[in-house]
């Protein structure tokens, strides 16, 4: 396996890839002053908005570069694009150090087993071949779906992950999910915040992640960006994208997505064909289902408020102080099944099928040569990004829907479902705020709430058997008491504030924002509330009635981004 | 087959579906000097005028652009068998109106589902076949999200007498060609039933601007209804008296059965069945849609004065 993933020859590698990208953008830029002058209106705008000398001093670069760009002749033009292609290529290629990778892959478990459960290392450590193995995890975090079919597709093919985009945690886990299936490891564009990040940056450092500066707006960054995506592709690497753009503010599964990178693969793949090569690329759609989200509080207080929808970036939240991430993994752990990652079926990047040879078929199972989506009628490759745009989106849609299919779903989920149609009844023609301010005002007897989660879970068993949906390992054979009882102890000082506490005549709701996050990962499958439905899917006409005033000063919108991600 | 060589040069165009449509297609393209293959199951004299006929669907699936122009009701079947012979360099548009099963899945789904094919694209507006046949001047829409197939569309229809308009909303215009063949039921049954011009142009605008609504729900843009593919079709229709929706919709308002309304339009209507079923579709998602309601109770056989009265006069 080790052999065959060209991730492990990166840093030898990467000189070729930033001068590959430099090449393709300075020949592909048709005009040198737009993408120039494009790139000064908008370093300028950012830049003057913030402080700090190194700020001050790039200002002042690109206020003369506007300056003086009008009279430049155009091989002086061509020769500023390529300094500054060359200097966003090598800030966003990232580095590979397969010792870091080794000892990351091999040590992270106990590694966050020690940040987590001390009391588990201490058994680790008399049994020291434990240490190796990867096993510590093993009952905590579930990986599931064709492992088998995967492992001998990346023989010959080069898989893009597309998973489902919840929390900071995500590159991390999933980068131990492939390592678990015994999957070659992936290269995938983080955030340059993330890398600020102490807690984080640790681990990403040297793992093949290259960093995505998402305060640059302009079309030369983007262009770079791509282009870059493009080239590791096309060399075959492995590559993980997160289409949602961003964590799902609202908790809900991606309905729409961001698929600027996700598109990449299509002039990819018609290079390597025009090439002579033989090597295709295929998609890996994938779930990550989380019992607790360690941002959930941000995430969903984010999507809430009016201010989210300029935000893109949060520096600040859970994921950054280390307490936090130390005490929400150690709960994380103490639960069996508490992180599940779920590969969907894989296809090839026009929607078809495939088979571990990476052979595609159709749907009524014909087989199809992928070659001639990207050729013209004599059979000659066309590159065309207009087409590929349409087939970027119509695998956006094939993404979305094996997202809804290979959605966990999860004693939290359920439970917050049922609690949240609890508030709901309470709240007389409610729209979604006035529910939200039902701030320990409900209270439900136990019994009650155990009778709606078995309703509720007997739907979820009902949906699992069409293929719509999945029921998290431990909700399938747990009672409807027992579920909220692992709901109520998930939740318990998971979050700064209490979501659900025992009182004597029940159970009292006291976190509806946090029980709206939860419950939104079912909202899709028509199983929660559906505030976030995009055009096209049914809409209750409840929400649309009469939303003024907000919790916590939230100002009323009765259509919030759809799926969160912006 | 992707290796082959085709038509060399000039437009090429294969058509499925030997029916009036289908053929009068087939016409069109040759004023183009496009290269023409029809594939029809029945005798055709057309071969005399430079339409090459074929039964052999991998002939047919020779060329690249195809056009297929076959009764709904057959569509998935005739898609299936010809998805045999496609490959993913194809470009395949339809000009079949009305949406299929329970799910109101588009012919273009049904394309995704029974060939390899995905350069897809559909044909819609208000050309009539009798206009394609005899080479009067009209206008059609061709709807796709792939430029070259549009591309390929106008290459191998327009001509001056033929102007061939496009929208990227594929979609909508699925959603707005199968809206119109309802509505045109309900002009033919309220013209029949002695509306004056006031009454059927506010009929006909609110039944287009509910139609957009419901176009807009099924994920497409609604300004598609509002266009060539959408209204102009509609206006199109009504002035038909053979139109089989229009001669449908005057029967029943001269109070004959369903079954009698049908067979007295002799081709098979689409929007018979398929009312009830955008009306369900509407309601689950909360559009309100007076006019299909009162369509409903058109084809429930209710008396013209109840219906009209009903849908114009209950809002206050």
């Amino acid at each position: 396996m080790r052999a065959d993933a060209p991730i492990f020859g990166f840093n030898s590698a990467r000189e070729g890839i930033v001068r590959e990208v430099v090449g393709r953008i300075s020949s592909s830029t048709p005009d040198a002053l737009l993408t120039l002058n494009d790139a000064a209106y908008h370093e300028i705008k950012r830049l003057e908005a913030s402080k700090g000398k190194k700020a001050r001093a790039e200002l002042a670069e690109w206020q003369k570069l506007a300056r003086t760009v009008g009279r430049m002749s155009d091989a002086e033009r061509r020769g500023r694009l390529r300094e500054l292609a060359e200097h966003y290529g090598w800030d966003v290629a990232g580095n590979f150090d397969g010792r870091v990778y080794d000892l990351s892959t091999r040590l992270l478990p106990p590694l966050v087993t020690a940040l987590l459960a001390p009391r588990k290392l201490l058994s680790l450590a008399r049994h020291p071949r434990k240490l190796v193995s990867l096993e510590a995890l093993g009952d905590k975090v579930l990986v599931e779906g064709p492992l088998e079919q995967l492992r001998e597709m990346v023989k010959t093919g080069t898989a893009v992950y597309v998973p489902t985009h919840q929390s900071n945690m995500d590159s991390i886990v999933f980068g131990y999910a492939l390592e678990r299936a015994g999957l070659p490891p992936a290269t995938y564009g983080a955030g340059k915040n993330l890398f600020t990040n102490p807690v984080l940056s640790f681990f990403m450092h040297n793992l093949g992640a290259y960093r995505v500066d998402r305060r640059l707006r302009h079309s030369l960054y983007k262009e770079v960006l791509k282009t870059y995506s493009t080239v590791l592709l096309e060399r075959g690497y492995h590559s993980l994208f997160f289409p949602g753009g961003t964590r799902a503010r609202s908790g809900g599964v991606e309905r729409r997505l961001k698929l600027g990178l996700v598109g990449t693969a299509f002039e990819a793949y018609a290079r390597t064909v025009a090439a002579g090569r033989e090597r295709r690329i295929f998609f890996v759609p994938a779930t990550i289902n989380y019992l607790i989200t360690l941002e959930a509080e941000t995430l969903i207080a984010d999507y809430l408020s009016e201010a989210g929808k300029g935000r893109f970036i949060i520096e600040d939240d859970e994921s950054s102080r280390l307490g936090r991430v130390a005490a929400f993994s150690r709960k994380l752990l103490d639960m069996n099944g508490a992180v599940e990652i779920r590969f969907g079926a894989p296809i090839d990047p026009f929607g078809n099928r495939v088979d571990e040879q990476c052979r595609s078929f159709d749907r009524r199972g014909r087989e199809i040569d992928p070659a001639t989506y990207v050729e013209d009628g004599e059979g000659k490759v066309v590159l065309d990004g207009v087409r590929d745009t349409q087939y970027t989106r119509d695998l956006g849609e094939a993404i979305c829907q094996s997202y809804l299919s290979n959605t966990v779903a999860m004693s939290t989920h359920v439970v917050a479902a049922a609690c949240f149609a609890r508030l709901r009844q309470a709240t007389p023609g409610g729209d979604l705020f006035s529910v939200l301010r039902q701030r320990d005002t409900v209270v439900v007897p136990r019994d009650e709430l155990a009778r709606d989660v078995s309703r509720l879970k007997e739907q979820v068993l009902d949906m699992e058997k069409r293929g719509e949906i999945v029921a998290g390992d431990w909700l399938r054979h747990a009672s409807g008491g027992d579920v909220v009882e692992r709901a109520v102890r998930a939740f318990a000082g998971t979050h700064s504030t209490p979501v659900l506490v025992q009182r004597r005549g029940g159970i009292c709701i006291s976190d509806p924002n946090l029980l709206f996050y939860y419950q939104n990962r079912l909202a899709a499958h028509g199983l929660a509330w559906d505030t976030l439905a995009p055009p096209g899917a049914p809409v209750e006409l409840s929400r649309l009635a009469g939303t003024h005033g907000g919790a916590q000063g939230a100002p009323p919108h009765a259509t919030p981004d759809p799926g969160g991600a912006r | 087959m992707s290796g082959e060589k085709r038509n060399g040069g000039r437009a090429g165009v294969g058509v499925v579906g030997g029916g009036p449509w289908g053929v009068a297609l087939a016409l069109a393209a040759t004023r183009t000097g496009a290269d023409v293959t029809l594939y029809t199951r029945r005798d055709h004299p057309e071969g005399d005028k430079g339409v090459r006929i074929t039964t052999d669907l991998a002939e047919v699936a020779k060329q690249r652009l195809l056009v297929v122009a076959v009764p709904s009701s057959v569509a998935r079947e005739v898609l299936r068998a010809l998805g045999d012979h496609l490959d993913g360099t194809h470009l395949v548009v339809h000009g079949v109106r009305g949406l299929s099963g329970e799910s109101l899945e588009t012919v273009s789904d049904l394309m995704r589902e029974e060939t390899p094919a995905r350069r897809l694209g559909a044909l819609g507006g208000p050309v009539q076949a009798n206009e394609l046949t005899e080479g009067r001047p009209s206008a059609m829409v061709c709807g796709s999200r792939f430029p070259e197939v549009t591309a390929a569309v106008i290459a191998a229809f327009q001509s001056h007498w033929l102007r061939v308009d496009k929208t990227p909303d594929l979609r909508g215009l699925e959603w707005a060609s199968a809206l119109v063949g309802c509505l045109s039921i309900g002009v033919g049954f309220a013209s029949q039933a002695g509306a004056g011009p006031g009454l059927l142009a506010a009929l006909i605008s609110r039944g287009v601007d509910e139609a957009a609504r419901i176009t807009a729900a099924a994920g497409a843009d609604e300004r598609t209804m509002l266009g060539l593919g959408g209204y102009g079709d509609l206006l199109a229709s009504i002035a038909l008296e053979d139109r089989p929706e229009v001669v449908v919709g005057k029967a029943l308002a001269r109070g004959l059965s369903l079954e009698q309304a049908q067979s007295e339009a002799r081709l098979r209507v689409e929007a018979i069945q398929l009312i009830p079923r955008i009306a369900e579709f509407a309601k689950a998602r909360k559009v309100h849609v007076p006019t299909i309601d009162a369509l409903q109770r058109v084809l429930a056989g209710r008396p013209a004065a109840d219906v009209l009265g009903r849908l114009f006069a209950a809002e206050k």
